[in-house]
């Protein structure tokens, strides 16, 4: 039995195709995001450096409800997208916010020369209570992560969802593949 | 929205007591939710839990072109006094000596990546610090904690803090003893003892195996214990009133042999005489090395044996003697020499980041955290590696690191390849490229420069540098504080740094004051000169002039501390002088913004007019008059000319807050009594001097020298004291130039008036 509804986190991540050519390049376009408000809705608090750490966090934008990361994460720059409060609704609706969210960030980034792809998302549950890493939360998860990418990717798109870090420590992990998906800024 | 809670996930496997403790801590946050706790209150209760606040946590924030409010859903509800309920905050969690387990780090590190920033920040003091954390989150985060035998209790506000030893102890070829178990007993003994419940202010107490390494750091600490042996029997010399801070101090003897048995008695009877006469109105004077200089050593050391003596016996005194073997610290793999070969990378780290231990075949591993930081997911894999390589055997050290014990020198290459893949297997573990900074203003309230951000591009530069530098300034310490708190360590480095800030122009531009020759070892102890300030930008270029006049000039085996003496901080101020002054705003814009931080420096408090840049008011002249007088002092006392340095340093005092005086346009006359009545007047009553978080700590540094006397007065002084009024003098020339910056070059009396009212108080 698993309450996975109940978890409140969620992360989403989007790879960078053309990633930044310095990552600290991200600290005075967060900063202006800060300024400029551009995550509607959401309260943008500051900017905190840990490119110093291996495949760490990147460059974070910290706010209340939300996080957002230039995550370097596998060695793989890209925008994640963390939920952390202040989001009412169900599990679905969270990830589809995220998507949503992550999608229009990496947009944004696009007009700043840096370039992302749709067709592979990174999606944690970072909620060990309500989502433990067992075999029953992710067959729970699967089909609330395959609605939620059906809002964003369509109907009738070709998804993969694979299980990743099964029985470590590491949160409920899955990977989503979209066939033929089209470019960040048609879906954002 | 969730029925299921941590509370019902973890059951018993939180102990019953620390569960009672959390259950306390989630009611007192419910009763503030409902209006039925005061701000005050809380913010002690919630410090008492380690639950900090963070920069911007009174919902201002400035973005680079002046204040804005974050307006946080929270509305008016507070978790402090003008600190607002839903701003994110820091969760620091104690760490006694140091020591981790597996277990421990791998459910530290979920914390950190389900309520924080996934990063893990090793502290000065041994602790673990996660940031970014809201203030309801801390709730599951102690129960998750406590499942794993940690409680974060008092881990801040005026308690008895974490209690720190050498990271060595226990396995190290130089001490007398293993002070762990009795660091451990202490711990235990005080943790919410009623004695240590009625501080006026914070106390640290460290442990040492021996003396001449810096490990444990004792004389610097409010009670500091190392280890030695007297006719076969085991006890401690033990320091007292000791610290860093503004005016750092070195501890004095309290007992030359305190017997074992006595340790936990004698350091009750200290906490009691702490909590029945230490200062508790002013802040500013509340620590412990107050009272001890109030009072006397002489006097102190008889006020704890009377008090010693009327104390109840307690069975714990001594239960906690009859198994010393500590906590279950046991190597998993059989000891073997460390083997000859391997890459030249691994023998590099092999080199200054492994060490022998006293138990032959077994080495201690320092793995270097950049700034002191991991992830969680290194933190996982490092869990994985103790399990695997070393047992529970880790530690975090007071250089940001983290130590690894009982390693089988066959395993040592196979473990540093482990490192490597993490991006933890670099060399120089206390070479120049380990460099210590506190949060400064990344996170901390206090924090006036960026020196972390100083500290990140020291350590680039430097690293690229490390195989060209000398072997003579490889062993140096860098070390960098955000502000006069000290929290960086930086009074005891080689070249320590110290966030402050300067206006020039009109504008506000970070600097830090350079401070030289601080020494490390023999448990750090002496603390360094201030040579002056270079603006933040200048620093790395400090670095490397200073460090090529230490090789170029040195004399035959001169040590750097040594080498400062000779040389003296008229001659380093001079080969700095090129760089002291950062251009003009228009000539480079950089200067003007801090290390990792692209938004323009304090501009929003300062709200400066367009052509406020061309034009240097009068009152800048004074307050560089006054640094220039307080040069001059410096420069005196340099030369054993103690009493006329004083008289300087009082007359340097003088001239800033008379330039303060005359800013808002008060006829002020030369003498020091005028000056001091109007500056209190109109400065000091009026709050507008006041530091908003070290309140009226620098003003009364000015009120004390003077009412000790006149400058024909201060000619008298000694060594000790005018050593003391330089620091002060120095500190309060630095809150002339923060007033100033807060008055700004046009006073608007009735709004700084009413804002100074408002100042926050934690
Ligand atoms: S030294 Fe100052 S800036 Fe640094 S952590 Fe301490 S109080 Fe904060």
């Amino acid at each position: 039995m698993t309450d996975i509804q109940h978890a409140e986190r969620v992360q989403v991540k989007l790879f960078a195709s053309k990633p930044a050519a310095d990552p600290l390049d991200l600290v005075p376009v967060f900063h202006r995001w800060i300024r400029e408000d551009k995550v509607p809705g959401e309260l943008l608090i500051d900017v905190a450096d840990y490119t110093h750490v291996w495949q760490g966090p990147g460059i974070l934008l910290v706010g209340h409800g939300i996080d957002l990361y230039y995550d370097l994460g596998e060695n793989r720059p890209g925008i994640l997208f963390a939920r952390k409060r202040e989001l009412e609704g169900d599990l679905k609706a969270r990830l589809i916010d995220a998507l949503k969210r992550a999608l229009t960030a990496c947009k944004e980034l696009e007009t700043d020369g840096l370039e992302f792809q749709a067709s592979e998302v990174l999606v944690r549950v970072p909620d060990r209570l309500h989502a433990p890493n067992d075999d029953d939360a992710f067959t729970a998860f699967v089909p609330i992560l395959e609605a939620a990418a059906r809002e964003i990717y369509g109907a009738d798109a070709t998804l993969v969802i694979e299980r990743e870090a099964a029985g470590k420590r590491e949160p409920l992990t899955a990977r989503l593949r979209i066939d033929d998906a089209p470019p960040v800024a048609a879906l954002a | 929205m969730s029925e299921r809670s941590w509370k019902d996930a973890l059951g018993d496997q939180v102990p019953a007591d620390l569960g009672k403790e959390i259950d306390t801590w989630q009611g007192q946050i419910d009763l503030k939710k409902q209006g039925e706790l005061g701000d005050k209150i809380f913010a002690e209760t919630r410090l008492r839990r380690g639950v900090y606040g963070q920069r911007y946590d009174n919902g201002l924030r400035d973005d680079g072109t002046g204040q804005k409010p974050l307006e946080f859903p929270c509305g008016e509800l507070k978790k402090g006094p003008d600190t607002v309920w839903d701003a994110p905050g820091m969760q620091r969690i104690k760490i006694p000596y140091g020591r981790v387990t597996a277990e421990q780090l791998d459910v530290m590190s979920d914390l950190a990546e389900e309520y924080s920033d996934k990063i893990l920040h090793v502290t000065t003091r041994q602790d673990i610090q996660l940031h970014f954390v809201h203030i309801e989150d801390t709730v599951p985060m102690h129960r998750r904690l406590a499942a794993c035998g940690i409680t974060t209790r008092e881990a801040c506000g005026n308690s008895v803090r974490n209690v720190t030893a050498c990271q060595f102890a226990g396995v190290c070829h130089s001490e007398s003893f293993d002070v762990t178990p009795y660091a451990d007993a202490i711990t235990q003994f005080l943790l919410g003892h009623p004695d240590v419940q009625d501080f006026g202010r914070k106390f640290k107490i460290a442990f040492s195996g021996c003396h001449d390494e810096p490990c444990g750091l004792v004389t610097f600490h409010d009670l500091g214990a190392t280890a030695k042996t007297k006719d076969g029997k085991r006890g401690f010399e033990l320091v007292v009133g000791g610290g860093l801070g503004a005016v750092p101090v070195e501890a004095r003897v309290l007992m030359d042999f305190c017997p074992e048995e006595e340790l936990l008695p004698v350091s009750q009877a200290v906490c009691r005489v702490f909590a029945r006469l230490g200062e508790k109105q002013s802040r500013a004077r509340a620590r412990i090395k107050f009272l001890v200089q109030k009072v006397g050593i002489e006097e102190f050391r008889k006020l704890v044996a009377e008090e010693r003596e009327q104390l109840r016996p307690d069975p714990r005194w001594t239960d906690f003697l009859e198994d010393l073997r500590g906590p279950d610290e046991k190597p998993v793999r059989d000891a073997a020499p460390l083997p000859d070969e391997g890459p030249e990378r691994f023998r590099q780290w092999a080199k200054t980041n492994l060490r022998p231990q006293s138990q032959e075949g077994y080495y201690v591993a320092t793995l270097t955290l950049p700034l002191g930081d991991i992830s969680s997911e290194q933190g996982w894999i490092l869990a994985d590696l103790a399990r695997k390589y070393t047992g529970d055997s880790i530690r975090c050290t007071v250089e940001q690191n983290l130590a690894f014990r009982w390693l089988s020198g066959a395993d040592a290459l196979a473990f540093w390849e482990a490192l490597d893949a993490i991006g933890l297997g670099d060399a120089g573990a206390s070479t120049i490229t380990d460099i210590t900074s506190c949060p400064g203003t990344d996170t901390c309230k206090l924090g006036i420069s960026a020196s972390r951000g100083l500290a990140g591009e020291l350590r680039k530069r430097l690293t690229v540098l490390q195989d060209e530098l000398d072997p003579a300034v490889q062993p140096l310490r860098i070390k960098a504080s955000g502000c006069f708190n000290s929290c960086g360590q930086h009074h005891v480095a080689d070249l320590g740094f110290l966030g402050v800030s300067r206006n020039v122009g009109g504008r506000k531009v970070p600097h830090f004051n350079v401070v030289l020759g601080g020494q490390w070892t023999e448990n750090a102890k002496s603390y360094g000169m201030v040579v002056g300030a270079v603006p933040s930008k200048n620093v790395p270029q400090a670095v490397l002039m200073i460090t090529k006049k230490f090789v170029d000039e040195r004399e035959e085996d001169e040590s750097f501390q040594d080498f400062i003496k000779r040389v003296g901080k008229f001659e380093i101020r001079n080969l700095l002088k090129p760089i002291t002054k950062p251009p003009s705003y228009e000539e480079d814009p950089s200067y003007y913004s801090d290390w990792g931080d692209p938004r323009e420096y304090g501009i929003g408090d300062l709200g400066v007019g367009e052509c406020a840049g061309e034009i240097v008011p009068f009152v800048e002249f004074g307050i560089q008059a006054a640094e220039q007088t307080l040069d001059e002092a410096q420069d005196l006392h340099d030369v054993g000319e103690h009493g006329k340095a004083a008289s300087k340093a009082f007359r340097s005092m003088l001239t800033a807050a008379q330039a303060l005086v005359r800013h808002l346009d008060h006829e002020v006359r030369d003498d020091a009594d005028d000056i001091v009545k109007l500056f209190r007047e109109h400065l000091h009553d009026t709050g507008l001097f006041n530091d908003p978080f070290a309140g009226g700590k620098f003003a009364s540094y000015l009120f004390n020298a003077h009412s000790a006397g006149d400058e024909t007065h201060w000619l008298g002084a000694d060594l000790d004291a005018a050593h003391r009024l330089i620091d002060e003098a120095r500190l309060f020339v630095e809150a002339t130039h923060s007033a100033y910056g807060r008055i700004g070059e046009t006073p608007n009396l009735t709004k700084l008036q009413s804002a100074a009212t408002a100042a926050p108080a934690e």
